[in-house]
This record gives structure tokens, sequence and C-alpha cells, in this order.
């Protein structure tokens, strides 16, 4: 036996744990302070939707004319950059994770007495919060570009709602990807169609009914698609056109609540998997 | 070492996580019980490659127990599995009794790691990587910084610990590590090669402050090295590790003494075989002599060098480079694998 059973020895808190909300709120704030530690941080990933708000919609409104209906296209395509905003920020946040891996702390994550799942959830609760941030400057400098906007309570539960989930689901997608490829260049490599594809085929320039009939029905079970429609039925179009485009029916609320259901299923099921996947990439 | 007995209480600062028979020096209704306790522990990677062969062995409360052997052995692995990272094949183990596969946030609960890479958030500051994995622990507020200013002080890192870990030496790096497996007073901490890849100096330093942090910590440690003077210096019993499989365990003492004092040591002309026979057939080598290539070494035991030399000199053997030595546990890991460690590693 060593010497340590003579010394005298400082006094030891008995080791413990973290509450779980405590543990999340812990892993959020980690990767909060990792991500947005500088004023540059938070500036840089606002660059892209103030571009797309005040000079891209704008600029395509005066290109093509605009939709020829009662919707306002300026409107339309910045709400419908949401759908390039939210997957490019939630890839880049995925990355985080492959630089945890490779230079991080993860492993001394993985040795910490909180379940895995938390360390998933910590990452998706930041992402949402950058998400929210260039959502909101998308849409308000928008609106003072001169889109039309008809925001009223219920809008902007459903805008919201849209957005969560969408965001919950591609961070989801980002996760996954980022546990199940090892380096980098793969991982950057899978951006465009995962983040980019998606955003031309589900409506968000133009309305998915001017595709080709077969691409329509494809963009109907992207998740984005139901998005859109969601987010732009809370904000600029109220008799809900683009739902309509996708179900065909007469009760727009009704067309609603089926639409949040899909992102809402997206959601439930990419979290799921990129929980899992996650925790079994991470053991050997 | 922390004598404080809980019987039947529970533990007022683990929020009732813990089940409430087991005190705070590792102790179930009175009766100590191992820090670390492995059970025909097995680790066989995919592509059936046996990286831990079904090991066994137990780890006293407040002993230093040292896993030895070269890059390759099962080492990290064995570490691997015991903090949760690597899921066992077969077997079993715990952590002051808690099962590392049936508890595991139990098991993390009452253990720390220091890795033998560098896994810290280099963007963030000393204090911040610290401060994280004590509210990861629950040690949180006042408590925890109380304990990080103790610890800051103790591995030495007071002037940089508000800088971004990123400017840091390697070795200041790893002074970090250590301090921050203490925030949270691991019953078990696991040290995993805590000096490979840093220079001489640092190295010495850094086994300084693992030195000096055994003596005023209450706490088991299990630390591997290839390095056998980290074992002999830090450790209470050794397991000698090699190919996945132990092949000794013991005290360093103890493995020592099975050499004897002095150790004859000479390069061979011919059959180095024969040279150990001829020696054993005089009496003055033992079962333990061995040969490697043309290398001969013959623990003397009782005997002296001089009638080893007089053999030598009598049977006519064509010899170089003959010394006498003090054994290391390298004669001993040879003995045992027929290699060095320094050549397997």
């Amino acid at each position: 036996m060593s010497a340590i059973a003579e010394a005298p020895s400082i006094p030891l808190p008995a080791p413990a744990r973290a509450r779980p909300a405590r543990a999340l709120l812990t892993l959020a704030k980690r990767r909060a302070s990792l991500t947005s530690k500088t004023p540059r941080q938070i500036a840089v990933p606002l660059l892209g939707p103030a571009l797309l708000a005040l000079v891209v919609a704008p600029a395509l409104k005066v290109a093509t004319g605009g939709l020829h209906s009662h919707i306002d296209y300026t409107s339309f395509v910045g709400v419908g950059a949401v759908g390039l905003v939210i997957p490019l920020s939630c890839v880049f946040a995925g990355l985080s994770v492959l630089v945890d891996r490779h230079s991080g702390a993860q492993r001394e994550l993985l040795a910490a007495p909180v379940r895995r799942a938390y360390l998933v959830l910590g990452n998706l609760v930041v992402a949402i919060g950058l998400a929210a941030l260039q959502v909101t400057v998308l849409i308000g400098l928008s609106a003072i570009r001169g889109g039309t906007f008809h925001i009223t309570g219920a809008g902007v539960g459903w805008f919201v709602a849209a957005t969560l989930l969408f965001t919950v689901f591609m961070y989801g997608v980002a996760e996954t990807l980022a546990s199940r490829v090892t380096k980098q260049e793969d991982y950057v490599g899978a951006t465009p169609a995962v983040a980019i594809l998606p955003f031309f085929l589900a409506g968000a320039l133009y309305p998915i009914s001017a595709m080709p009939g077969a691409l329509t029905a494809i963009a109907k079970a992207f998740p984005l698609t139901h998005a859109l429609a969601l987010m732009r039925y809370g904000f600029i179009d109220p008799s809900g056109k683009g739902l309509h485009d996708i179900w065909g029916m007469h009760n727009v609320t009704g067309e609603a609540w089926l639409s949040v259901g899909v992102v809402a299923l997206w959601a439930v099921a990419l979290t799921a998997i990129s929980i899992r996947t996650f925790s079994r990439s991470a053991v050997s | 070492m922390n004598k404080l007995k809980l019987k039947g209480i529970a533990d007022p600062t683990t929020n009732g996580h813990r089940p409430a028979l087991r005190s705070v020096d590792g102790r179930v209704d009175g009766i100590e019980i191992p820090a670390v306790e492995v059970l025909r522990l097995r680790k066989t990677y995919p592509g059936g490659v046996e990286a831990v062969k079904g090991i066994d062995f137990e780890v006293a409360p407040g002993e230093v127990f040292g896993l030895l052997g070269p890059n390759g052995a099962g080492k990290s692995t064995t570490i691997g599995m015991l903090t949760t990272t690597v899921k066992p094949t077969s077997g079993s183990a715990r952590l002051a009794g808690y099962d590392v596969a049936t508890e595991p946030l139990l098991a993390r609960s009452v253990s720390s790691v220091v890795f033998q890479d560098a896994v810290v958030d280099g963007a963030l500051s000393g204090r911040a990587n610290l401060e994280l994995h004590g509210r990861l622990w629950g040690v949180a507020g006042a408590q925890a910084n109380r304990r990080i200013a103790d610890l800051v002080g103790a591995v030495g890192l007071s002037e940089l610990i508000d800088r971004p870990v990123s400017s840091y030496s390697g070795g200041q790096r790893r002074r970090l590590e250590i301090a921050r497996a203490l925030v949270s007073a691991p019953r078990v901490l696991f040290l995993d090669e805590p000096t490979v890849g840093l220079d001489p100096r640092i190295r010495h330093e850094l086994l300084d402050v693992i030195v000096g942090l055994r003596n005023r910590e209450a706490m088991t440690i299990v630390v591997t090295t290839h390095y056998l003077d980290e074992a002999q210096r830090l450790c209470d019993r050794v397991a000698i590790i090699h190919q996945g499989e132990i092949v000794a365990l013991d005290s360093p003492q103890a493995l020592l003494a099975g050499l004897g004092r002095e150790i004859l040591e000479f390069r061979v002309t011919g059959s180095a075989e024969a040279a150990v026979g001829a020696l054993r057939d005089h009496g003055v080598a033992h079962g333990d002599s061995f040969s490697i290539g043309a290398r001969v070494t013959v623990p003397l035991h009782e005997h002296a060098a001089t009638e080893a030399l007089a053999v030598i000199d009598s049977e006519r053997l064509r010899v170089s480079e003959i010394a006498t030595r003090v054994p290391t546990l390298d004669d001993v890991y040879l003995q045992l694998t027929g290699a060095r460690i320094d050549d397997a590693a």
C-alpha cells in the first residue's frame, strides 16, 4: 500500500453527478461558448440571411416579375430562404461533432456521468438558438426591404412550430452524418446533397406545382416542403396555397396539422437515429 | 485514506442518485469493497483482433496500480472498458462496486480519466475546462471554485488558467488535464500513459506533480505506462500485460526480488543457449536465466559475479559486453515475454 494511506488528505467532496437538466444546460453552454465565443462568430452566420433578404429576394422579384398572385414574391423568397439557412446552419453545426471527436473534449464528455443522448441534445439546443437568430434576421430584414407579411398569433405559432421542428430534423441529419463519417472531407462532400438539393425541390423559390409532376410528388415527401408551406401559411399566405399543393384538401387548418405531423415525425425519427448513431459510434 | 464510515446512511452530496448503503470510502455495510474489480474481462474488436484476453485483477481503495506493457498490449483498451468508452466482449468490471456495463452512470460518477492524447476544448480557457468537468460531475459553485483554485495551484498553472488552452505547451496541457480529472475528487483516477510524448524534463516534472497529488489525495489510481521508471516510482502493484494477457502481477519490489540483487549480462559468440546451459551446470545460473539472440541474462541471486566469470573462463565462452547491474522491471518483462518493453513499444 502506498504512502497515500497515511498522508493527510484535503477534504474530499463525495463524487456526485449533475442532474439531467443541469447536465443538458452545461453541455449546451459549452457548445455555445465554442461556437459563439466572439462577436465575429455571431455575426458571420448572419451575413447569409442578410444577403438573401436584402439582395437575393428583391432581385429575383425584379428579374422574374413575381408570382402573378396575391402573394408578394419578396416575402415568398424570404421565407423560402429559411430552407437554405437552416440546413446550412445545422450542417455546419454538425461539423463541430467531428472537431470534438478529433481534437476536442468528446472523450472527456463520454467519460462523464451523463447520458450520452445529452451530448447530442446539448448541441441541438445551440443549433436551435442559432437557427432562430438567423431566421429572425432573415424575416426581419425581408420585412424592412419591403416584403409583405400578415402576422397573427396563430400564424406565429405555425411559423415557429415549422421552424423549430425542421431545425430539429436537420440537426438530426447533420449529427447522424457526422457520427457515420470519419473524415471532415467526407462530411463536407455530403453537404450539397443534404443541405442544398432539397432547397431547389421543396418549393423555396417557386411553388412545387410549377415543377413537373414526378418532381412534385417527390417534393411532397420532403419535410422541407411541408415546413415551408407551414411557414408561408403562418406569415404570408393565410389561404394556404402551398398546403393545398401538398394535400389537395379543402380544410387548410387540417392540412396544416397534417404537415406539422409530417415534420414532427421526421424530427423525432432523426433525433432518435442521431442519438443512437452517436452513442454507437462513440463507443468501440 | 478517508476512513469515514457512513454505514447505511445516504451520501448527502449525491443528490439521491447513489444507492443508500454505499459509503464514501467504498464500503457496503462496513465491508471494504475493491476500488476496481476486473473479472475475465475480454475485448475482441471487429475483425477478430483480441485486444484483451480475459484478464482478472483487483485494486484496493487508495492503491496505485500500474498496467505495464508495450503499445498494443491491451492497456488502453482495458482503461477504455473501465471508463465505459469501450464495450467489453465478455467478463465484468466494477468501479467502487458499480458495474461498468449495467451501472455506467454510477461507475463514471466515481471515476475520472486522463487520456493518452490531449482531450480538451482548446478554444476555452483552462478554467472553463475545469468548470465544465466540475458541473458534469456535480461539483459546482463555491465548492468547485475552491477545488479548482487548490488544484490549479498544486499543478502550477495559476498564471495560465484563464488563457485559452490552445496557447498551452504539451506539458501544461497535460497538467491541466490531471487537475481537471481531480476536480470531482474521483474515487478512481485513470491515467492512460500520462507522460507519453513529453520531453524528459517535462516528463519528470509531471511525475513530480502526480507523486505530489498522490500523497495528498485519497483516491485509487490506475496508471498505464510503458515507462519502467514510472511504474517503479508510482505504483504499489504492477500488472505486466503482454498481448492482452496479464503475465505477472505483484509489487515492483516483489517482481524485482525474483531476479535477485544483481544481474549479469553479456553477449556471446556461438550458442547463447549453450552458454546458459553451461552456467546452469555449474550452479551459477538458475531457471530464471535466459537468452534472447546472442544476449544472455543471468540473475545472480546468492552468487557473486566473479563466480560466473570463472565459469565463462573455464568453459572458454567467447563473450563481450559483460556488465552487472541492478534488475529492472524490463528484465522481468523480458524474462516473461522474451521481448523488451521499449523494443515492443
